[in-house]
Formats: C-alpha cells, sequence, structure tokens
C-alpha cells in the first residue's frame, strides 16, 4: 500500500515535470519569437504530461487490481505444490482406515434408500396429495433416515479429522514441512474460512494488521508469501516509473514547430469524454447481464419451473434451505409478492394521483405567482425526505394510529404492519413528483386552448374539465406510470412497514410482502450466495427491472409523442 | 311575444350560472385541499419526528467519584499499558456505586444496582487511565450515561407515578428489613383506592379479552385455531381471579407484580408496602433504603409506582435508587454527547451516530468523485461532441431509463458485480459509494446537460469565430458559464444519494459496527455503515430508548440534507444568469 501510494506520488510529478519539460521545449523550438509554433507551447506541455502520466497510471491502476489476485495465486500453487505429498498420505491413510470406509458406505447406503423414499413420496403425492396421513408418515421417515445420515456424516468427518490431526501431530513433532502443513491445513479448511487463513497469514507476514492465529503454519506461509507480494510490488512500482519516463521521453522526442500538439491533447481529452458517456451504457449492461445470469442459475437450481415462479401461490424461501423435503418443494411461487406490490402501489396511487393532479392543477391554472413560489418548495421537501424517514414515520406513527382506528371500528385482526399503512405513507411521498409531472404537462397545453374555451363563456374549470385535462391526458397518463413504476420500486418505506408475512390477500388492513422486501429479506445478514433461496432475489430483481423499464418506455413513449403534439 | 317564456329563462340561466360558479368555487376548493393536504402530511411527518427526538437530546448522567486501586486498575503491578488495559474498571465503578448504597449486599440488590449503568462503561474509563497512568491510586469523577430504561423512567416516559403527601402521623416499627409502618388514622385509604380501581380496571379488560377471544374461538377457521383461543380465554379469566381478592374490601390487599406498587418515603428511607389491612391504618412492608430512624413522623410521602412492576423494565428498588442518587445531585439530566460522539452500541445509552456520519462522509466522498466528473464528461460529450447518431440516440435512451430504474436494482448490480465478480470487500464505503455513483450518475448527467444547453450558442459561436477550437471552445467559454447549474444539479444528486438506503443493505453496510471507520484513505475499505441505514438499524430495535435515537438520527440526517440543497440554493441564486 505504502509503496504504490509513493509510486502514484512520483508519477504525478513525472506528470508536472512531462507539462514543463513539453512546455520548455516548445518554447525553445519557438526561439525568441521567430518561428511560429502549430500549437500553443501549453498544449505542448499537455502532450508530454499525458504520455508520461497515462501509461504509467494505467499500469499501476492494473497492478492494483490483479496484485492480490496474482500473489494469491503464486502463493497458493507453492502450497499446493508442497501439499501434494501430504494429501496422497493422507488419501491413502483415509482409504486404508476401516472406521473411515465403513462410514462412506454406510452414506452412499441411506443416500440411495433417501431417494427412494423420495420418489415413492412423489407417487403418494400425486395421488393423494401433501396433507394426507401417508405422507405424514413417509416424512417422518425420512427424518430418521436423514439423522442416520446425519450421524454416518458426522462419524466420517470426526474421523477423517482425526486422522489429518495426527498426521499434523506427527509432521509438527519434527518441526518438518511446515509449508506443506499449512497448504495441506488449508486444502481441508471450508471456503469461507480459507479467506482467514489466507488473512491472517498476510497480517503475520506484514505486520500491520493483528492476526487472529499465530502457529509455525501460518508462519511458514507468511515467509513464502512475503517476498512474492514485495518482488511483485517492487516490480509493479519500477514498471510504472520506467514506462512514465519512456513515454516521457519519446514524448519529448516528438515534438517540433509543425508538430499538431494541440490536435492530439483534443483527441485524447473527446476520448475520454466519449468513454465516460459508454459508462452509462456499461450500468445498464451490467444490471441485465448480471440480474439475468444470476436468475439463470436460480432457475437452474429449481429445474427450470419458470411458470411456478411466476404463477405459484405460494412463496416460503426459509424452508427450501433443507433440499429435498417431502413436500417442501416449490415454494418459490412468486404471486403473493406481486400481488401485495400491487395492492400497496393501488393504495398510493389512489392517494398520489387524486392530491398530485388536483395540487398541479391549482399551481399551474390558480395560484398566482407568489403562492407558487413557496407551495412548490414546500410540495418538493416531501420528495427530498429520505425513504427511510417515511419508512419509520409509517412504521410509528401512522402502523399503529390506523390498527387503533381499525381496533376501535370493531376489526379485530388489526396489526401495525400494514398494506395500507405503507401504501398511505408512499402515496404521500408520490405527491410531489406526480404534480410537479403533470403541472410541466398542463403548462405545455398552449395558452390558445384556454383562450378558445373562455371566448365560448366557459369558467375556469370548466375549461380545466373539459379543454385542458383532455388535451394534457396522454402527459398525466405517462406521469402516472411513472409514478407508478417509482411506487413499485420503491424499498424502505415497504420493508419496515408492510411486514414479512407472503399473504395473498386483497384486504389493506393485512400486512403483505412485496417484490423489494422480500430482495431485502434474503439478501441481508449471512447467506451462502449459491443457496436457490439468494438466487432467487436476483431473479425478483429482474421481474422488478423489467416491469419498472416497461413502465419507463411506455410513459416516456406517452410523454413525448403528446409534447411533439404542441411543439 | 315571449315576454312571459323570457324570465324562466333568465331565471333557468341565472340558477345555471350560479351552479357553474359553486363548481368552480368547488373544484377550486378542492384544489386548495390537496395542497394543504400534501403540506399537512409534511408538518405531521416532521412535527412527529421533532417531537419523537426531543427526548433523546439529554439524558440522564450518573457521576460517582471512582477510586482507581492499585491492584484492580494494574493487575500485573508494572504499570504497563497491557497491564492497564487488564484491569477491571467495572470492579472499580461498582465498588464506588456500593459505598452509596451500604446496605445493599444480597445478589439480587446488587445486580438491581449494578443494572443501573452499564457495564460497557468501564471502557471508557480504561481510556482514561491508559491515556494518563498517574491517575492510579487516586480517584476520579467518572460521568456516565444511566442504563437506558433507568433513563426513560426518569424521563417520566415508561412509568406512571404520583406522589401523595401522606397525612396523619406514621410510626415505623424499624429501620430495616421487614418492617410495620401503623398510623392511628386510616392513612392509607387514598392508596388503597387507587389501588382498587385499577385492579377493577385491568380484571374488567382482562374478562374483556377472555370474552372477544372466546367469539373468536366459535368463529375459529381450524380446530387448533379454537383449541388455542379457547385457551387463551381460560388464561385470561384465570388471572381476572387474581384481582378478585385486592378488589374484596374485607380481605387485606396484597401487592403484587400485576398490581400498581406504593412506596413510603418517610425519615429519609423508602418502604415498599407488601399488604395493607383493609382498615386502611396498617402496612406491611419491605425496607428499601434505609431510615435514618424509627420515629413518628408527620412529613412522609405515598409514592404510588402505577404501571405494575410486570409491565415494567425497572424494579422497585431500582427507582429507589435512581430517586435516591437524583436527590443527593449524582444523577442528573444533561446533553447527551454520546449521541453525536460514539459510534453504534448495544446499548442506547452509549449509541451514537458518528461511525455512520464518518461513513456517510466516507461514501458520499467516493460517490462526488466518481459521479461528477463522469456525469459532467458525459454531458459535455453528448451536449457539444457527440454526432448525432443511432449510438448516442441509444445512450441518451438509455441515461433517461437509468434515471427511473429503482434503486435497489443498483445495489443488486453492485453485489453482483463489484462484490462477487472483483471481490472488492462487503461493507465498504468504497463500494458503498461506487453503487451510490452509478445510481446518482443520470441526475448529475441530465442536470448538467441542461446547464449547457442554457448557455446561448453565441458563445460558442463567438469563440469558434475567433479562432478556438472545438474543445477550447467548451472548456474555456461555455464551461465556466454553465458551471453554477452543473454544481447545482451535482450537489441535488449527491443529497439524493445521501439519504438512499435500499441499495447499502444489498452490499452488507448493514453491519452492526461498534468502532467508527478512520477518516482517511484506510477507512475505505472498512466495514461501516451511513447515517439512513443507521436509522433503518435503530428502527428495528427493541429497546424503546432506540425508538427517540432513531428519530435524533433522523433530525441530524435532515439537517445533513438541508445543509447540501440549501448549498444548491444558494449557488444557484448568486450565480444564476438568464440571456
Amino acid at each position: 500500500m505504502q509503496l504504490s501510494l509513493f509510486t502514484a506520488l512520483a508519477l504525478l510529478v513525472l506528470t508536472a515535470i512531462g507539462f514543463l519539460a513539453g512546455r520548455s521545449r516548445a518554447l525553445a523550438l519557438a526561439g525568441n519569437g521567430g518561428t511560429r509554433l502549430h500549437s500553443l507551447p501549453n498544449y505542448h506541455g499537455y502532450f508530454v504530461a499525458l504520455w508520461a502520466g497515462l501509461p504509467g497510471f494505467a499500469l499501476l491502476a492494473a497492478y492494483a487490481m490483479f496484485a492480490s489476485m496474482a500473489v494469491n495465486s503464486l502463493v497458493l500453487g507453492q502450497m499446493e505444490r508442497a501439499a501434494a505429498p501430504l494429501q496422497a498420505q493422507y488419501e491413502s491413510e483415509l482409504r486404508d482406515d476401516p472406521a473411515y470406509t465403513g462410514a462412506m458406505d454406510e452414506i452412499a447406503r441411506l443416500e440411495i434408500a433417501i431417494s427412494e423414499l423420495r420418489d415413492e413420496a412423489d407417487a403418494v403425492i400425486e395421488s393423494d396429495g401433501v396433507q394426507s396421513d401417508a405422507v405424514a408418515e413417509l416424512r417422518e421417515r425420512q427424518a430418521a433416515l436423514q439423522f442416520e445420515i446425519d450421524d454416518a456424516r458426522f462419524t466420517r468427518d470426526t474421523r477423517a479429522e482425526a486422522v489429518a490431526a495426527e498426521m499434523l501431530e506427527d509432521l509438527r513433532a519434527a518441526d518438518d514441512l511446515a509449508l506443506a502443513r499449512a497448504g495441506f491445513e488449508y486444502g481441508r479448511l471450508p471456503s469461507e474460512q480459507r479467506e482467514v487463513y489466507m488473512a491472517d497469514a498476510r497480517a503475520l507476514a506484514f505486520g500491520v494488521e493483528l492476526a487472529s492465529r499465530d502457529t509455525p503454519e501460518l508462519r511458514a506461509l507468511a515467509d513464502t508469501l512475503r517476498p512474492i507480494h514485495q518482488g511483485l510490488a517492487w516490480g509493479g512500482s519500477l514498471a510504472a516509473l520506467g514506462i512514465a519516463l519512456a513515454g516521457l521521453a519519446f514524448a519529448r522526442t516528438r515534438l517540433a514547430v509543425r508538430f499538431r500538439a494541440r490536435n492530439r491533447v483534443e483527441w485524447i481529452i473527446s476520448a475520454a469524454l466519449a468513454l465516460a458517456s459508454l459508462i452509462a451504457i456499461l450500468t445498464t449492461l451490467g444490471i441485465i447481464f448480471s440480474l439475468l445470469f444470476e436468475s439463470l442459475r436460480f432457475f437452474a437450481s429449481i429445474d427450470w419451473r419458470v411458470a411456478d415462479f411466476l404463477f405459484g401461490t405460494q412463496w416460503s424461501p426459509q424452508t427450501a434451505i433443507r433440499p429435498g423435503q417431502i413436500g417442501q418443494s416449490g415454494s418459490f411461487g412468486a404471486v403473493p409478492l406481486f400481488a401485495g406490490t400491487a395492492l400497496i402501489t393501488l393504495i398510493a396511487m389512489m392517494v398520489a394521483a387524486p392530491v398530485g393532479l388536483f395540487a398541479a392543477v391549482y399551481l399551474s391554472e390558480y395560484a398566482d405567482s407568489r403562492v407558487r413560489s413557496w407551495a412548490k418548495p414546500l410540495l418538493e421537501i416531501l420528495a427530498g425526505v429520505p425513504t427511510v424517514v417515511y419508512g419509520f414515520f409509517a412504521l410509528l406513527t401512522v402502523g399503529p394510529l390506523l390498527r387503533d382506528f381499525a381496533l376501535f371500528l370493531g376489526y379485530e385482526d388489526a396489526v401495525t404492519q400494514s398494506a395500507l399503512s405503507a401504501g398511505l405513507v408512499m402515496g404521500v411521498m408520490i405527491i410531489p413528483f406526480v404534480s410537479s409531472l403533470s403541472d410541466d404537462v398542463i403548462n405545455a397545453v398552449p395558452q390558445s386552448l384556454r383562450d378558445g374555451a373562455y371566448a365560448m363563456g366557459a369558467t375556469k374549470s370548466e375549461t380545466i374539465c373539459h379543454v385542458v385535462f383532455p388535451a394534457a391526458l396522454p402527459g398525466i397518463v405517462g406521469a402516472l406510470l411513472l409514478a407508478v413504476s417509482r411506487a413499485v420500486g420503491e424499498t424502505m418505506i415497504v420493508v419496515m412497514a408492510a411486514g414479512q408475512a407472503a399473504n395473498l390477500t386483497a384486504n389493506p388492513l393485512e400486512s403483505v410482502t412485496t417484490i423489494t422486501v422480500q430482495i431485502v429479506t434474503l439478501l441481508t445478514g449471512d447467506q451462502e450466495f449459491d443457496s436457490p433461496k439468494t438466487l432467487s432475489a436476483f431473479a425478483l430483481g429482474l421481474v422488478l427491472f423489467v416491469l419498472t423499464l416497461i413502465l419507463n418506455i411506455i410513459a416516456l413513449r406517452v410523454v413525448q409523442s403528446y409534447r411533439e403534439k404542441y411543439d | 311575444m315571449t315576454d312571459a317564456a323570457r324570465p324562466p329563462i333568465a331565471d333557468a340561466v341565472r340558477q345555471r350560472l350560479a351552479r357553474r360558479h359553486r363548481a368552480e368555487g368547488r373544484f377550486q376548493a378542492f384544489g386548495i385541499g390537496a395542497i394543504a393536504l400534501a403540506l399537512l402530511f409534511l408538518a405531521v411527518l416532521l412535527g412527529s419526528i421533532v417531537l419523537q427526538a426531543g427526548g433523546a437530546f439529554t439524558n440522564y448522567t450518573l457521576t460517582l467519584p471512582v477510586t482507581l486501586e492499585r491492584e484492580s486498575a494494574d493487575p500485573r503491578g508494572d504499570m504497563s499499558e497491557e497491564s492497564l488495559r487488564r484491569g477491571s474498571y467495572n470492579g472499580l465503578i461498582q465498588q464506588s456505586l456500593q459505598n452509596e448504597f451500604p446496605v445493599a449486599s444480597s445478589r439480587t440488590e446488587l445486580r438491581e444496582l449494578f443494572g443501573l449503568y452499564s457495564g460497557l462503561n468501564a471502557a471508557s474509563v480504561m481510556r482514561r487511565v491508559v491515556a494518563e497512568p498517574a491517575l492510579v491510586g487516586t480517584t476520579i469523577e467518572v460521568t456516565l450515561p444511566v442504563n437506558h430504561e433507568i433513563d426513560l423512567y426518569l424521563k417520566g416516559v415508561t412509568v406512571e407515578e404520583v406522589f401523595v403527601d401522606g397525612s396523619g402521623t406514621l410510626r415505623p416499627s424499624g429501620v430495616e428489613g421487614e418492617v410495620t409502618l401503623v398510623a392511628a388514622t386510616p392513612a392509607f385509604a387514598g392508596a388503597i383506592d387507587r389501588i382498587r380501581d385499577q385492579a377493577i380496571a385491568e380484571r374488567d379488560a382482562t374478562l374483556d379479552r377472555a370474552a372477544r377471544l372466546e367469539s373468536q374461538a366459535q368463529s375459529a377457521a381450524s380446530r387448533d385455531a379454537r383449541e388455542a383461543a379457547l385457551a387463551a380465554a381460560a388464561r385470561a379469566r384465570q388471572a381476572a381471579e387474581r384481582f378478585e381478592t385486592i378488589i374484596d374490601p374485607e380481605t387485606p390487599v396484597e401487592l403484587g407484580p400485576r398490581t400498581a406498587s406504593l412506596l413510603v418515603r418517610i425519615n429519609g428511607g423508602v418502604v415498599a408496602v407488601s399488604s395493607l389491612d383493609p382498615d386502611a391504618s396498617t402496612a406491611q412492608g419491605r425496607v428499601l433504603l434505609t431510615l435514618e430512624n424509627a420515629d413518628p413522623s408527620d412529613a412522609w410521602t405515598e409514592w404510588v409506582i402505577e404501571t405494575p412492576s410486570a409491565n415494567r423494565r425497572i424494579t422497585d428498588q431500582q427507582a429507589v435508587y435512581a430517586r435516591a442518587l437524583e436527590s443527593r445531585g449524582m444523577v442528573e439530566r444533561r446533553f447527551n454527547t454520546n449521541l453525536f460522539f460514539n459510534a453504534d452500541s448495544r446499548e442506547p445509552e452509549l449509541a451514537g451516530v458518528l461511525g455512520a456520519f464518518i461513513g456517510s462522509v466516507l461514501t458520499m466522498l467516493v460517490t462526488m468523485l466518481l459521479a461528477v466528473p463522469i456525469g459532467v464528461g458525459t454531458a459535455i460529450y453528448l451536449e457539444e461532441f457527440a454526432p448525432k447518431n443511432r449510438l448516442t440516440g441509444f445512450i441518451e435512451v438509455n441515461i433517461n431509463n437509468l434515471a427511473a430504474v429503482p434503486s435497489i436494482v443498483f445495489g443488486l448490480l453492485g453485489l453482483a458485480v463489484f462484490i462477487n465478480t472483483f471481490g472488492l470487500p462487503r461493507s465498504a464505503p468504497l463500494v458503498g459509494g461506487m453503487v451510490l455513483a452509478l445510481m446518482t450518475l443520470p441526475t448529475v448527467i441530465i442536470s448538467a446537460r441542461a446547464a449547457l444547453r442554457a448557455v446561448p450558442p453565441s458563445i460558442r459561436e463567438a469563440a469558434l469565430g475567433v479562432g478556438a477550437s472545438r474543445t477550447q471552445a467548451v472548456f474555456q467559454h461555455v464551461l465556466p458559464l454553465a458551471m453554477p447549474g452543473i454544481l447545482t444539479g451535482s450537489i441535488i444528486g449527491l443529497a439524493q444519494a445521501l439519504g438512499e438506503t435500499a441499495p447499502l443493505l444489498m452490499i452488507g453496510m448493514v453491519a452492526f459496527v461498534a468502532d467508527a471507520p478512520s477518516l482517511g484513505l484506510s477507512g475505505l475499505t472498512q466495514p461501516s455503515t451511513v447515517m439512513p441505514v443507521q436509522v433503518f438499524l435503530w428502527s428495528g430495535a427493541s429497546e424503546r430508548a432506540f425508538e427517540m435515537r432513531t428519530a435524533a438520527a433522523i433530525l441530524v440526517l435532515l439537517s445533513l440534507m438541508i445543509l447540501f440543497n440549501a448549498a444548491a440554493i444558494v449557488l444557484r441564486r448568486r450565480f444564476e444568469r438568464r440571456w
């Protein structure tokens, strides 16, 4: 870290030197006002500076990105090679160990038994349904078998552990083959602990942070790691500085009176600008591909039952943690989430559409500029308040209020986290969204239409209802669609105020869950990244993305065609 | 000829006109109503948060003289930093607190006494001693926040209590242990009434609940649900039974966990009454705070804690300790510095927003350094350089769509690409800043393009006319004029990013972080959280005391955002130019 920081500073200095060198060279070429340069001296300076700085920084960036990966793979390679004989010895010892092989046979037998049982269960479910007694009995038998297999696995693992520990103990006593021992230990660790192991070795090697453990194996690994790391670091730094110097020297030789330094520099600038504009495309591609890729993995893990996902009515991703539980498959039916999202969006729009529209009409048609000047910014504040604040408000103020009100009206099952409270608060949040978009649209209606209506003797409200509103309708529809897409994608309010229960209900006083809530629930907290449970969040994300994209495209189209009509 | 018909038509027209004008008035009223409603929502939203936050800015602190005995503070006896770090400072604080109440000796009493503060406070004493080892052996004054439940009690939030001056003379039978309080008159009649009324209300409510559960059982969908409801109803009826003995005027009133507590302050001590005779002149009880003497006294106070002890998180004994310390001036209400200068903590009284604030600063720094240059660059390219072709058209559509993509999708992108593919650390401000930068980019681009477009073409043409290249015209003439608009748009985009929560949940910035990240380059990869996520975390905490702290954190967040937006407005006012 220190070294690369130092290198970066040195590169900066080199870049500055490049600028000065290029500039003074250009001035020298120009002589005392004798010949005329093609480009200003500063551009010669920029040209040399760019040649000095760009390649060097590019190399440094590449080093920063790939260095730790390269070091790791080199060290791991060495470690594996060193540990190979140990691994072979370990495997042969296991093969000769009766307890271990016995456990393995037992596991294989039980696995077959379980898969048979599962086939049987499928048949029974097919004929009698999931709720039948036969399935319950089968479930019990499976649980018993599962218990046995867990037992056998435990025996196997403890035995393997014991063999490994014995081997390591002997070697440790002889203080022999420390790196090989490290490689062997590392190979036996589960993947999530491997990173900690490497981090400990790194900590021991550089002494910057505190290692959580200190063993001879880790020391040996640290000793291997240090020279490789330092070699790479020094090599990278020197190469970056060397390339910068070479670039500087080369660029300086190119300078001449007729040299078109300005054109070169401007070309680089416009290339950089074009690259910046590609980031937007890269972001979209990144979103599409990451969602698509992870979703495909999810669909693969549920055997491509895409229809079950889109049209299933049972959402309980938690129960699918243990693979192959009888009658527990197919719990990724997302319809309750879609229904919950739709319900909350509907409630939100029922608040936001009338309030927002009337506010927009009043502000654009009735209010004088003084009222507009304070009312508009105040409305915009509603849009600027962070959504987590709305969530807190819904959870602690609106939710209890609505529950007490429902209890007062005699509805017994009222809960704090309800679709109604989340929807209401979300509606408040999108009021300014609706009002400012419709305000623009209404203002864009040509004054001549209004004047025509007034000339016929229509009152202001009649003009608005019968002339302005129909003329602005496409734009207003577009605005409402954008607001819907906003409500569908809104996360924090529903996470905090709508609850977690995947109820399939149209009752706004019950708690429902939405697409975004489930994404958050599935992806926060400890999770392994490969389980269908986690991956399903990406499938939900894909649905959300496609849904909002379609809404946006339609809305933008509608608004655009409307604008064209009056432009 | 239509002289006769005319008035009816004129009437009809007039009526119609009146109707139309009424409709007009209604329509306008709807408009005003809509705006008023929206502003009312805003007022209620902000008002409720300010109200809830009120209590969090002060808290009760306990100030104790703590003697740093050598053998406890320096277990190894060599005054090394390592030894000082291992000192048992909590033991020293406990010792000091015990000195205040020498009678407290049983395990329960001590647990209640030491429950007045959190043991985590020992760390701050340790830090003080490590910073200044000369303190060992001396007596220092230690100020610590009291436990959050005690704090809420003293603030009067969680527990209802009343103090009533006693009438008549009361004679305690002793100064310690179990005592009897005897009065010549029915001095406790008021207290008995109060307790009986409460018991009656409680019994009726419980019976109501039982009846409701029974009616639910009638209409229950499944057998299991019905049985559960019936069992709950039976339990409620049993619970209601227990109030009968209290309500019965013939039997002594036994006070328990489901009734109010009656404490009697007399002769500088406190007695907790456990049973009252029906004639209201005699009370049995236990001394919670030692009496100075057993003389009969006129000056005594009934102290009724109306919230039953089963429904509150502090015991009678703790209330007595807290009030005693308060009257000795050791417990005071002060400005809550922990809220601003501490990082997160499991103990509400020690929790603060500093860690989240630093995390927010780091994250915003990354977002700004990425989003502003890239966004402005894109805007300049699209507005000034790009040829009008398919590709640039596609980029434009793309940016408009990105602006409307839900923020949580950017979080998924960050998780899949930055963390899982590039292997960047989870929970780090670096990744958070990158994700928020991608999210803010469309806002910055759109506002920067608007600002560039607002610069009149004559400026460009003049520059080009005197021989400047396109780049020179843009960078030396157009960009400086567009800068205020660009900056305003960027600041508004950053303010949005500052309040964003959802994408950061995806990349693991919801971790509990007890240490503030360092405010530097290394802080970028340390686990941290940001202000809005801190609000989310606290709002989900079970302790009641976090509720007001959440509201306070929201106020801090909102004031930051107001600062950002005010900066944008000032910029706009100052440099705005109309062509």
